[in-house]
């Protein structure tokens, strides 16, 4: 298993843009057949209102545990080569990467099981929070999880 | 006590403020909270609470020296 490129050696919150080549490259691995790179990216409206930009605040030193112990449970699960996530903080513009998950396995299963299962812990789990910026200078905290409405316990999530 | 809140919090509260009052666990803590903003009360059921980078329960023993994150629900992405 290549440990190089995982959460150990890269900052999991960024303040700056996503390296999303410069991560990718550092990906690829010779028992990898397949790699996954998501990247979510700022769109220009949600909910019909049209967005300037977006704003990402996390708890750093939280996030970062909460990602590290996400990538090292899922490149246990799916004997994954590499596992990379990388979220952005401070103002990310229209069509930027706000977060990057990239999985590398044998085989290409794995690699998409694994990846989305990063994202979706991510999502629901880290400690990290968007501010949406409309064009009309209204802001908003936006897409909250929700699923303890469903589950009844904060801490227990329900995966897309 | 020291409380740190982040995001949507911070439409309800400063985000470092100090507690004087006794708080033993994180349901006084709560009560504390609304006594000084109410309208706060849904998006403080939905919080998680940490304390040294750890997150804790109501069985976990606050003291007055304790710095309190509250942690609203995520929305990364």
């Amino acid at each position: 298993m290549n440990m190089t490129p995982s959460s150990s050696s890269l900052p999991a919150v960024a303040d700056k843009p996503i390296d999303m080549i410069g991560l990718l490259r550092q990906a690829h691995h010779p028992g990898a057949g397949a790699v996954v790179l998501f990247s979510g990216e700022v769109r220009d409206s949600n909910r019909g209102q049209a967005v300037a930009f977006l704003e990402y605040e996390a708890h750093v030193a939280l996030a970062t545990s909460m990602i590290a112990e996400i990538l090292s449970t899922a490149k246990e699960r799916w004997s994954l080569h590499t596992a990379i996530a990388q979220h952005r903080v401070g103002r990310v513009a229209i069509g930027d990467t706000a977060v990057v998950v990239i999985t590398a396995s044998a085989h290409r299963g794995e690699a998409y099981a694994a990846n989305k299962y990063i994202i979706d812990r991510i999502k629901h789990e880290a400690p990290i929070w968007k501010c949406e910026h409309y064009a009309d200078g209204t802001k908003e905290w936006g897409n909250n999880c929700n699923c303890h409405a469903v589950t009844g316990d904060i801490h227990k999530h329900i995966y897309e | 006590m020291k409380i740190h809140v982040y995001a949507a919090l911070k439409d309800y509260f400063q985000p470092e403020f100090e507690v004087s009052e006794l708080v033993r666990n994180t349901d006084e803590l709560k009560a504390v909270l609304l006594a000084l903003n109410d309208k706060a009360a849904e998006i403080l059921s939905a919080c998680r609470f940490a304390v040294e980078e750890g997150f804790i329960d109501n069985a976990f023993k606050l003291n007055e020296y304790d710095t309190v994150v509250i942690i609203p629900p995520s929305s990364g992405g």
